[in-house]
């Protein structure tokens, strides 16, 4: 039991971040906002952390403070052009965002250490802040699904000019749900920083958008346990053979055609209506019922 | 009153709407008729927010609502239908009311984000009165369904219900009863008839004259965008112009 537990921790913190910038990633998409910005997001939210810590010796309490507060800030902020796009011009402007961000810590050498990356961090997050991380971040999806911002989210999502015309204030809302997404994904960036040592920028580009957004279309997008079984499948999946664990980026990019093509639902959305499809198979409208 | 000055709306070359006055007043259900392609449906878009104006003005009561957004209109107490109908097809009928009351569903962010009990209770309060207009709409064995699979008349009374909900001042039908039987009709009638009662003014769009003229005391006639005829029912009808707009002359 103990040398399992031993063997797999490495597994269970790694899905446990992953969990985090996932459900950040679900949030925007859930509210219509088709941004791929959370890898940057989350770079933003290790690189203040990281700083921080290495620069400044500051409290790690107070590195994921920051970390949270930049991470929402700056999705905040990108939140403003965003308002003016939409679909895919939305994707293309947050993929450039990812690079920009990239590009920042490449060139701000003498604080971020550019190519060289952030060394020396003290390693403060281990398995229990993970996962009472994870956990909080799962509530709070969770409960706000339930209540009028969930209710919105889904309207804006499904036909945003019906959703306007019912009252919904489009705008507002898309900046919540980015500034909630932005502070998802800077708190877990700070807990990577907090938990591997090291930072380099490259952890934060492109193969790290792909690798989040195949969690979230291959789980589903539009239930909370979606983000779920797509991180826990894509995160086991490499361990379960070498050649797997070496070609994973491979093994996500093929994974996201196929499901696009085949399941476009991702799997907890399309077990979910299966079942209320079956549970309620049309009803016979009574006789002389118009 | 709802109030339209010398509204038009250009698209490309087309004149969709040209220089339509009309006043919607409360209490009452008018009548906006007019064959295919004569502009009702855009009208409703231009006072709904939904596309900008070209020229002229709208006023809600004492509001100038002509450029204000959507959600801002809906607001100031103007809710509308869709002739094609938007519904969120998988999602069940309660589910699709309870989103018209948005104007209502109040609760503080920290409540909202975390599920507090104050939040529990605004959506318990909201599927409640939700349910009971479901009732009133003699549709309660249809409400756990997904809104996409019912029939035309029930999607359609779906629609009105989610407008219903966030109590306007003013409704805009546009075709509710396109699809329905007579029986369901009639019964729609009677709701209309009641919201009228209550003080809401209705804007009705229908092809069906005989439900036009059963039901309201003023009628507009549309023609190419522009108004060619207003009145009673029964004179507008035998106005020459307005048969001859419906025979395409
Ligand atoms: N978004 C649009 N783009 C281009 N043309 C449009 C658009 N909306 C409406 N039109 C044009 O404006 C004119 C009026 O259309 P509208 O839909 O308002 O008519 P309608 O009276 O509602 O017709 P129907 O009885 O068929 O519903 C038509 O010529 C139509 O082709
Ligand atoms: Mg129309």
């Amino acid at each position: 039991m103990g040398q399992w537990i031993i063997a797999y921790t490495p597994l269970v913190d790694l899905f446990l971040l992953h969990l985090g910038f996932a459900y950040a990633q679900y949030i925007v998409l859930r509210a219509g906002v088709f941004s791929l910005a959370t890898a940057g997001l989350a770079g933003i939210g290790a690189y203040t952390a990281g700083v921080l810590a290495v620069k400044l010796g500051a409290h790690p309490a107070l590195g994921v403070a920051a970390a949270t507060l930049a991470g929402s800030g700056a999705a905040l902020v990108l939140s403003l052009p965003l308002a003016r796009l939409r679909g895919v011009y939305q994707a293309i402007a947050t993929v450039a965002f990812v690079q920009i961000v990239y590009s920042v810590n490449l060139w701000a050498e003498p604080v971020t250490g550019g190519a060289m990356g952030l060394n020396n961090i003290p390693r403060t997050a281990g398995t229990g802040v993970l996962a009472v991380a994870a956990l909080g971040t799962l509530y709070l999806v969770w409960a706000m699904e339930r209540t009028r911002l969930g209710r919105a989210f889904n309207a804006i999502r499904q036909d945003e000019a019906m959703a306007a015309t019912l009252g919904v204030d489009i705008v507002r809302h898309q900046a919540l749900a980015f500034a909630l997404s932005g502070a998802i994904a800077g708190l877990f960036g700070a807990l990577e920083a907090y938990h591997a040592y090291a930072l380099d920028p490259g952890q934060f580009a492109f193969p790290f958008l792909i690798a989040i957004l195949s969690y979230v279309i291959l789980g589903g997008r539009n239930s909370v346990a979606g983000p779920l079984i797509g991180t826990a499948i894509l995160i086991i999946l490499p361990e379960l053979a070498r050649p797997l664990a070496e070609n994973r980026m491979l093994i996500y990019g093929v994974m996201l055609i196929l499901v696009i093509n085949f399941l476009p639902r991702g799997i907890a959305d399309s077990l979910i209506l299966a079942w209320r499809a079956r549970r309620l198979a049309r009803p016979e409208p009574a006789a002389g019922e118009p | 009153m709802l109030r339209l000055r010398n509204v038009s709306r250009h698209i490309g070359g087309i004149r969709a709407v040209d220089d339509v006055s009309l006043d919607i007043p409360p209490g009452r259900i008018t009548g906006l008729i007019g064959p295919n392609g004569a502009g009702k449906t855009t009208i409703v878009n231009l006072i709904t927010g939904m596309m900008p104006l070209t020229a002229g003005s709208i006023h809600l009561g004492g509001t100038d609502i002509t450029r204000a957004p959507a959600h801002r209109i809906c607001r100031a107490g103007l809710a509308r239908t869709f002739q094609n109908m938007r519904l969120m097809a998988d999602e069940t009928v309660i589910d699709n009311v309870m989103i018209g009351f948005h104007r209502h569903d109040r609760c503080a962010l920290p409540a909202a984000l975390l599920n507090l009990p104050s939040a529990r209770r605004m959506t318990a309060t909201l599927r409640r009165r939700a349910a009971a207009m479901i009732a009133e709409f003699g549709m309660e064995r249809f409400a756990g369904f997904p809104a996409g699979g019912l029939s035309y008349g029930h999607q359609r009374r779906v629609e009105i219900m989610r407008a219903l909900a966030s109590d306007p001042a003013f409704l805009l039908l546009d075709e509710p009863i396109a699809g329905m039987n007579d029986v369901e009709a009639d019964a729609l009638a009677a709701i209309f008839r009641r919201l009228a009662a209550e003080g809401r003014g209705i804007l009705l769009i229908e092809h069906d004259m005989r439900f036009v003229a059963s039901l309201c005391d003023h009628v507009h006639v549309l023609d190419g965008g522009r108004l060619i005829a207003g009145g009673r029912p029964a004179e507008v009808l035998r106005d020459p112009a307005v048969i001859a707009a419906y025979l395409g002359g």
